[in-house]
């Protein structure tokens, strides 16, 4: 079966089985590995990615659902320029240490703040209750967000 | 992979869904946002069946409120958490909002929770108090509208016939002074598969001391979500005290069957279900949301 | 310009930030062969046959692999008891049985799928209850035969897989002449790691020799159980490492390294790698062991501990990795935070027919603690006094020494740990103000820094730049990334960005003892220092020559060497560094390190393997909790540490590593356990084994104490691991108090709270 799509705004045509999890076409297809299986149950959230707009577990996600969407994950958040606004929150709350978990959080994140820029910290809290970090503890995750908020309505 | 189903039919209408159920619906398993149904697919080995793909149609993700409130069967269970045209429904946004990680309330759906009719579906008990009747369509029989009481036959077990769709759910009118709440017992404040999930609409009497009307539905402790009606008839237009919500406990603990499993003893489900069932009448007649989540 | 105490982005944070970051599970290759294991389906059993026909003549498989196709031998870090493949006897559910390697994943898994096993299951040992009665079967009946890999033996036998005793004839007499005896029994389950990254590893053979890449937290460990287990040389096997996505004890022994490796041999060399899914990870992780204990106490009418009994049994699954350290571990404990007077203490790692524990992030500590904590505030109850003032009254002091002898010479710190705290959170106060449902708790503890070696090559580039080549690894915790990167820029004058640290080769850097115990900081740290001080020393001999000054009129001031006082005659190190390249050769250095031994007595006890308690360290937790009296669940609304860490390098990595251990140490007091039935995990998903989320978790408050240690680099000694010991401890404490019943399991579960919390409303 084909799968037209776009992934970080570049058209993909694939040929498909029919069956594959939109994880297992990103990174065995696309070579995106930056998004990561920790689960295959959506428990974990590692997999998370953006299917035009919505964050979802692309583990548990089939990827010929995805057929004409746009797919955003992890490789397409640094524009030229470098991090992004929010990873660049992360890098200096040390929001990161093993880093498994990190891209599913940042994508989760930028979902929740495209929908609401100004998140409080129990929004945050409980739009990741779908994201295990198991480093962290969360608070330099949570402290990031608060980062990024704040510098970019500074800007 | 190898019980993964073999080919993928994604439709872009109703006409067309129906269409492929009537002329394949057998072999066909329907996918809206596959939350529930990809798990399965990859963990249980099931027979290798064809997907149906149904989450681009449109027209099935609206909720309209003109008299009767409709829930279109592919609405997320986030967008009926944040939507203010249910705040009648407290109950529902509440359950909604406890389906799960944000994921999967992205994209699990209303109508996936109703049809795979789950033992500790969520938005099942909220549903049950207030009336709720599913929508089905198909090519050869048009429409058909059941009360989701006689949906639910058993354990992942509905009334749905392979050639139908379920296109949506609506409400019966909240009760004018009614106050709902859903509470829901898990270990963690989120992410849980509910160890008791229990939907209570309390009407107080005017005179502040009765119960005029008590709806009451109960997950995860019987084979599939279900009123408790022999509760709501003891307390029907009863004084509140203790002893009524003792006995009210007592009688639910007869009609329920809770089992031993990874999530919970049988024993903690029998203590627990009793004291929830007292919180939520409790947060009706104060009406407050009693959200056990620690922010509300 | 000084970098110590700055919180500096670790140098992998841009990596992991984009998804460029290359973990095991990335690794890919044209000829990538993709390998599956078949597991046991049975806690033991005796294996008729293994029938591989159907599976090797499947499309796409290159190789099946068992018992029979690799080296007869046993292999193990403290005993050769653990054999590659099961050939006779099944010990534990999930242990491999066979190996295949395909062309694709579903290849694998269908041949898997396609091998015939006749297996005869046996009566399992399915708890220490079971291992330790008469006439157990035993798990190993052939238990005699196994060498010890040091050569020297320990006290084990039966089911019994090392004992440690340390026995005082006062013990008893300090019961005869007691006034108040106080007794307590307790037990803790498992506890799963639960990195993110399931196990994987890849295997390459080529030229005789065995490459394997693996994100591993101990990649030498790895090169020498691989050459054990196929019977090569450890130089034959070379490691190299990854980005780790998070290991916490788990990744220190072989997971998936040697099976990946012996079946690239046998597929002709193309590499193979293999992958756990998340239920085989679960299902034969090295998670914490359950463990019990029963201590007693003799006490005179003052409260004074005249003596202590203490009986630990720890469940160490089938096969031993690293476990018989562990009995150890508990009697170093026993004496490292309150006075006990005459103490008896009893040890015992027993085998079952489970899957083989391991070191989980503050080995024993993180039970032990609980259990002697809620003993304390036992005999506190007892005896009508505070909680506060009878862990201050019993406190061990600097001078004091542990049960093995060791002197502790700053364990003043205790004290002074609990003043910092008293500033925090004044305990009378927080007592008297808690609302409803509400507890308290306090707890202290005493935490190592591993000891075991490290080094460190440091390379001047020509650009001034430093390129630090060690075997050290990053599981996360910044110890390299920001720790020795900090380190080394510090010494220099240079920035982070100046310096490069190669990822772990074990052809190519020197001997580490691995992400564990605290230790990389400190000890590499260490080497990092004295290899920067020999390089110091022939950057400023170069340097002379080039400023015609002498070598002692030197500074190093900001990545420049110049003349003391003569700012004018400042020269970059990368002028230096190629100057010295073209004339006397490229400039490098190497530096070792490990702690000196410590003076203790051996013959405090016998099965002393792990004899000492190196560089410790000194902590204080509290914890307020609320009790939900609807659901018995509880949750943490206040929780502070107060930690001594030496010298901060890096303030928010240690916040990090300080907030992380706490929550892990939460998920351990309330969710996380992995339960045994039948000699069976319940949890085998992570929708059953809940892990701890933002939304239940509170911000840490963190007070850190630094007191240079006179030997870590710029005064640091471990972090990483102290700040977990104590959360179940204090929150155990706290429920107990929050409901005035004691909780002497862990978890802490809704299940025995709620039944308190009705218990408490009959009594009105």
């Amino acid at each position: 079966m084909e799968l037209i799509f776009r992934v970080n705004g570049r058209s993909e045509r694939l040929e498909l089985q029919g069956h594959e999890t939109l994880l297992d076409v990103l990174r065995n297809d696309l070579c995106l590995t930056g998004t990561k299986d920790g689960c295959r149950e959506g428990e974990c959230g590692a997999c998370t990615v953006l299917v035009n707009g919505r964050a979802v577990d692309s583990c548990i996600y089939a990827a010929m659902a995805a057929y004409d969407a746009d797919i955003e994950t992890v490789e397409g958040l640094a524009k030229n320029a470098g991090l992004n606004s929010l990873q660049n929150a992360f890098a200096e709350s040390g929001g990161v240490q093993c880093g498994f978990c990190t891209p599913g959080f940042l994508m989760m994140l930028t979902a929740l703040l495209d929908k609401y820029p100004h998140p409080d910290r129990d929004l945050v809290r409980d739009a990741l209750s779908g994201n295990i970090c198991r480093c962290t503890g969360y608070a330099q995750i949570e402290e990031a967000v608060a980062r990024h908020v704040e510098q970019r309505s500074g800007e | 992979m190898s019980q993964m189903p073999k080919q993928f039919i994604s439709v872009s209408s109703q006409e067309e869904a129906l269409a492929q159920l009537d002329a394949h619906g057998e072999e066909l398993q329907i996918l809206a946002g596959g939350t529930d149904l990809m798990v399965q697919l990859q963990q249980s080995g099931q027979r290798a069946q064809r997907l149906l793909h149904i989450e681009n149609i449109p027209g099935l993700r609206n909720i309209t409120c003109n008299g009767v409130t409709g829930i279109g069967a592919l609405c997320t269970h986030r967008q009926i958490a944040e939507s203010t045209s249910l705040d009648n429904y407290r109950s529902l946004r509440q359950a909604a909002a406890q389906v799960g990680g944000w994921q999967t309330q992205m994209v699990g759906t209303i109508g996936g929770n109703v049809v795979n009719a789950s033992p500790a579906a969520d938005t099942l008990p909220p549903l049950l108090i207030h009336n709720a009747r599913v929508t089905l369509v198909s090519q050869s029989g048009g429409s058909r509208a059941v009360e989701l009481g006689r949906f639910l036959l058993g354990r992942r077990q509905t009334d749905r016939r392979h050639d139908e769709l379920v296109s949506g759910i609506t409400l019966a009118r909240r009760p004018e002074r009614g106050r709902d709440c859903y509470i829901k017992v898990g270990r963690r404040s989120a992410t849980e598969v509910a160890i008791v999930g229990l939907a209570a609409c309390v009407t107080p009497g005017r005179d502040g001391r009765t119960l005029e009307d008590v709806r009451l539905a109960i997950c995860s402790v019987c084979p599939m979500p279900k009123r408790l009606y022999e509760v709501e008839h003891l307390m029907q237009g009863e004084e509140i005290s203790e002893a009524l919500l003792e006995e009210a406990g007592e009688i639910m603990l007869k009609h329920i069957d809770p089992i031993d499993d990874v999530r919970a003893s049988k024993r903690y489900r029998s203590m627990v279900a009793p004291r929830v069932l007292k919180h939520a009448i409790a947060c009706c007649i104060e009406n407050v949301s009693g959200d056990l989540r620690p922010w509300n | 310009m000084s970098v110590l105490g700055e919180s500096l982005v670790r140098t992998d944070a841009a990596g992991k930030l984009t998804g460029e970051a290359r973990y095991t599970v990335d690794y890919d290759a044209r000829d990538l062969l993709h390998g599956a294991l078949l597991r046991s389906p049975v806690p033991a059993g005796r294996i008729k046959a293994i029938d591989t026909a159907a599976a090797e003549s499947l499309p796409g498989v290159r190789c099946v692999v068992t018992a029979r196709d690799v080296p007869d031998t046993l292999a193990g870090w403290v005993l050769r008891e653990t054999p590659l493949f099961a050939g006779k006897q099944v010990r534990f559910e999930g242990e491999p049985l066979a190996g295949v390697a395909a062309d694709t994943p579903e290849q694998a898994k269908a041949a898997i799928a396609a091998i015939k096993l006749d297996i005869a299951e046996t009566e399992a040992v399915g708890d220490m209850k079971a291992a330790l009665t008469e006439n157990a079967p035993l798990v190993h009946p052939e238990w005699k035969s196994y060498q010890p890999t040091s050569g020297e033996d320990y006290p084990r036998y039966g089911n019994i897989a090392s004992e440690l005793v340390a026995d005082n004839d006062d013990v008893d007499v300090a019961f005869q002449n007691a006034d108040l005896i106080v007794e307590d029994e307790f037990t803790s389950n498992r506890q799963y790691q639960a990195y993110i990254e399931p196990k994987s590893a890849v295997g390459i053979y080529r030229d005789g020799r065995y490459t394997i890449h693996t994100g591993h937290q101990y990649p030498f460990n790895i090169r020498d159980r691989v050459a054990q287990y196929l019977a090569v040389r450890p130089s034959q096997v070379r490691v190299i490492g990854h980005s780790i996505g998070g290991g916490f004890g788990a990744k220190l022994d072989t997971g998936l390294e040697p099976y990946a490796a012996i079946m690239s041999k046998l597929a002709g060399g193309r590499p193979v790698k293999l992958v756990n899914n998340r239920t085989e990870d679960m299902l034969t992780c090295p998670s914490r062991e359950n463990a019990t204990m029963k201590i007693r106490s003799a006490l005179d009418k003052q409260g004074n501990l005249l003596g202590r009994e203490l009986i630990c049994h720890m469940d160490n699954g089938a096969y031993s990795g690293e476990m018989a350290f562990m009995p150890s571990v508990i009697f170093h404990l026993a004496g490292s935070v309150y006075k006990v007077g005459n103490i008896r203490v009893i040890a015992r790692l027993v085998y079952t027919n489970t899957a083989p524990t391991g070191a989980m992030r503050g080995v024993c500590g993180v039970y032990f603690s609980a259990f002697q904590e809620r003993h304390m505030d036992h005999i506190a109850d007892e005896l009508g006094v505070d909680r506060r003032e009878y862990r201050l009254n019993n406190l061990v002091k600097s001078g004091d020494s542990l049960l093995n002898g060791q002197v502790l010479d700053d364990a003043d710190l205790l004290r002074k740990g609990f003043e910092k705290m008293e500033e925090a959170a004044p305990w009378k106060q927080q007592d008297k103000n808690k609302k409803n449902w509400h507890g308290i708790g306090i707890a202290a503890g005493t935490w190592i820094t591993n000891s075991m070696p490290g080094s460190v090559q440091l390379k001047l580039n020509e650009d001034g730049s430093i390129t630090v080549v060690t075997a050290a690894t990053d599981n996360g915790s910044g110890a390299v990334s920001m720790g020795i990167t900090q380190i080394v820029a510090e010494h220099f004058g240079l920035t982070a960005d100046d310096i490069v640290v190669t990822m772990p080769d074990t052809d190519v850097a020197g001997y580490d003892g691995g992400s564990q115990g605290s230790r990389t900081t400190h000890i590499v740290g260490r080497a990092a220092g004295i290899a920067a001080d020999e390089l110091k020393g022939m950057i400023f001999d170069v340097a002379a020559g080039m400023l015609e000054a002498g070598k002692d009129d030197l500074e190093m001031v900001d990545g420049q060497v110049g003349v003391v006082g003569d700012p004018t005659s400042r020269m970059p190190l990368g002028d230096i560094a190629t100057a010295a390249t073209w004339s006397r050769g490229p400039l490098s250095a190497s530096g070792s390190y490990t702690t000196e031994p410590v003076p203790f007595n051996p013959g405090c006890a016998s099965g002393m393997l792990f004899p000492y308690f190196p560089t410790p360290t000194y902590h204080v937790h509290f914890a307020e909790v609320e009790v939900n009296p609807v659901t018995g669940n509880v949750r943490v609304v206040r929780y502070i540490v107060v930690q001594e860490v030496g010298r901060v390098i890096n303030p928010a990595g240690v916040r990090g590593q300080i907030q992380g251990a706490v929550v892990q140490g939460i998920g351990h007091a309330l969710y996380e356990s992995l339960r045994i039935r039948g000699a069976r995990y319940l949890e085998r998903s992570l929708e059953a084994y809940r892990l701890p989320l933002a939304v239940d978790m509170p911000e840490v408050e963190i007070i850190t104490m630094e007191h240079p240690h006179s030997l870590g680099p710029f005064g640091a000694k471990g972090v990483g691991e102290p700040a977990i010991i104590l959360a179940p401890a204090v929150i155990a404490c706290a429920v107990s108090d929050a409901l005035g019943k004691p909780f002497n399991r862990i978890p802490v579960s809704p299940e025995e709270v709620l039944e308190a919390i009705v218990e408490k409303e009959k009594q009105g």
